[in-house]
């Protein structure tokens, strides 16, 4: 990433999206380098969705440029689509076909027939831990296997650039830690992947970089750890007065030149390693620390939650 | 494919046709069973029913054909809409907005032109197979009289890409799911039976006769018929121009609001 001689793979100029008076993209710019997973972090409503529609040439582009691969996604739609792979929030699966057919009958739209279809088939079920239902209904899958299947689906082709439009929304647990786990296998294996996601832990997990989006804009941008230092500090204190002694603890903490940060019932103040020492003995307070994650990196730039929607 | 398109400016890959159509293949053979009942067995009660049933208090119709034989023919080309149109409004109207398949398709390298023709050809496939199981059936029955029957087989299939491109435009238009049971109800059964395939066109009172002719069914049915008795005319040639005509209309319109409803 750091060698400035690749081209990126997806490149954003300026690029904007209005339906009617609303502005679902205004004009944002990023790069997406080979072999790295970007995440596109924000809440629903930030304009992720609409980007990765205006990549796959679904969604037309209000203005601004887009590239993929050195290709102008307007111009030359089709030999975009030629080289990528979609994973869209609804898995989009085949129900009148079975698991195998859904990823041979895919292929065929890439020119993909045959045995080589088969065997890339074949070879998707075993990476995915699917091998065993390939001749399986989609009914009969269980959310966590139907995603897993789009993955597959989308790796078919072997495309330059996978977008993942939020790859684990609406899976439990182990679900989402099993599709973690192998899109950690897909990077190892040098795929590029661009991601949305509205969970700040996926985004850490997974990102190399990552842009943080609200209504339509970027509102930071970096790698999960830059941008949790720049905007957070690396430690967190929580700060929960005792009855009544909200405003005193406040004005102290800001005596001490402290940014005081309000969260509902309590209040944070972000610093480096030090605050331990410095907020140990808050009057009429119980303090906690913990490391600061991207969900405090969001509230700071927006003052609400992630998952608000 | 690419050549073909820098070649002839015309961007359109044949092979995702095929592939849009393979992709119905494949999920027919899955439940053959079950669609094959629908396929023969529906259009061989209607046929039963209505040429021995009603057949048998109906005089000789038109010249010298017994009701069977005058109803034979129009029943086999007009049960060919409805597998055509039930695939690309109920059908299409499904894999579009519940399963979100075409948004699959025209997110890896399939365009709607692509896309719509696979379907409408695959509409035309279900209707020919139907044709083909009810041809056979009234040819033992001796119904059809001219060896130029075999032809209503091809015109099954014509009928089918009519229908086809006819339930796509309206699968791309209608607002609901619930309101997709109106092409069926307002469109296909008034179209089915005044298209003259159970009675002829000329009993209809005289202001209304237009009306029947321009049905997008009564151009097949007389075709139809023509090629059963074995006597045609040009007017067996309108009929089939008329057809080739609405398909050739159905099929760009159905593709132009796919576009409008799935590219935003």
């Amino acid at each position: 990433m750091s060698d400035t001689q690749t081209p990126p793979i997806i490149k954003a100029v300026a690029l904007r999206k209005d339906y009617g008076e609303f502005h679902a993209v205004k004009g944002i710019d990023f790069e997406v380098m080979p072999g790295e997973i970007f995440g596109m972090l924000g809440p629903n409503g930030a304009g992720k969705t609409t980007t990765m529609r205006m990549l796959s040439s679904i969604s037309p582009i209000t203005s601004g440029r887009l590239f993929v691969d050195g290709l102008d996604v307007e111009k030359e739609p089709r030999k975009v689509r030629d080289r990528i792979g979609v994973v869209a929030q609804h898995d989009g699966l085949d129900p009148d076909l079975n698991v195998r057919q859904n990823l041979i009958t895919y292929a065929r739209y890439f020119s993909i027939t045959g045995k080589a279809a088969q065997d890339r088939a074949r070879e998707m079920l075993e990476f995915f831990g699917l091998d065993h239902r390939s001749g399986s209904g989609i009914h009969a899958l269980s959310g966590g296997m139907k995603r897993r299947l789009t993955l597959a689906r989308a790796f078919m082709t072997r495309p330059k650039v996978v977008i993942l439009d939020e790859p684990s929304t609406g899976l439990d647990p182990q679900s989402r830690n099993r599709v973690w786990e192998q899109l950690n296998r897909i990077r190892d294996a040098g795929a590029t992947i661009l991601m949305s996601t509205h969970y700040m832990e996926e985004a850490a997990q997974l990102c190399d970089r990552l842009v943080i989006m609200d209504n339509g804009e970027i509102l930071s941008r970096g790698t999960p750890d830059d941008l949790v230092m720049e905007h957070a500090g690396s430690l967190t204190a929580v700060i929960r007065p005792n009855n009544g002694n909200g405003l005193a603890v406040r004005s102290a903490l800001e005596s001490m030149g402290k940014v005081v940060r309000d969260r509902g019932a309590s209040m944070v103040v972000h610093g480096p390693e030090q605050l331990r020492g410095e907020l140990g003995q808050i009057d009429n307070a119980t303090v906690r620390f913990r490391i600061s994650t991207l969900e405090d990196v969001f509230l700071n730039l927006t003052g609400r939650e992630l998952r608000d929607e | 494919m690419t050549s073909l398109a820098t070649k002839t400016g015309i961007d359109f890959r044949p092979s995702n046709v095929y592939g849009v159509w393979l992709r119905h293949w494949l999920a027919f053979k899955g439940g053959w069973l079950i669609d094959s009942t629908a396929i023969v067995i529906e259009p061989l009660f209607i046929l039963l029913a209505v040429g021995f049933g009603i057949g048998r208090f109906v005089e000789g119709i038109q010249g010298d054909l017994s009701y069977q034989e005058f109803v034979a023919p129009g029943i086999i080309a007009a049960n060919a809409m409805w597998p055509a149109l039930f695939n690309c409004s109920w059908g299409a109207y499904q894999r579009m907005e519940n399963h979100k398949i075409y948004e699959t398709m025209i997110s890896a390298p399939v365009n709607l032109s692509e896309l719509a023709a696979g379907e409408i050809i695959w509409g035309a496939t279900r209707a020919a197979m139907t044709t083909a199981a009810v041809l056979i059936v009234a040819m033992i029955l001796g119904l059809l009289s001219s060896p130029l029957a075999i032809l209503i087989l091809p015109l099954g299939f014509l009928v089918g890409l009519v229908f086809g491109g006819m339930g796509l435009v309206y699968a791309s238009i209608a607002p609901t799911q619930h309101s997709m049971m109106l092409i069926f109800t307002l469109i296909g059964t008034p179209i089915f039976f005044f298209s003259g395939a159970f009675f002829p066109i000329d009993s209809l009172h005289s202001g209304l006769q237009p009306v029947a002719w321009a049905m997008p069914l009564t151009g097949a049915v007389h075709v139809a018929r023509g090629l059963s008795t074995g006597e045609l005319g040009l007017s067996h040639l309108y009929g089939l121009l008329y057809m080739i005509g609405l398909a050739s209309v159905f099929y760009p319109l159905a593709f132009i609001l796919l576009r409008r409803k799935l590219i935003t």
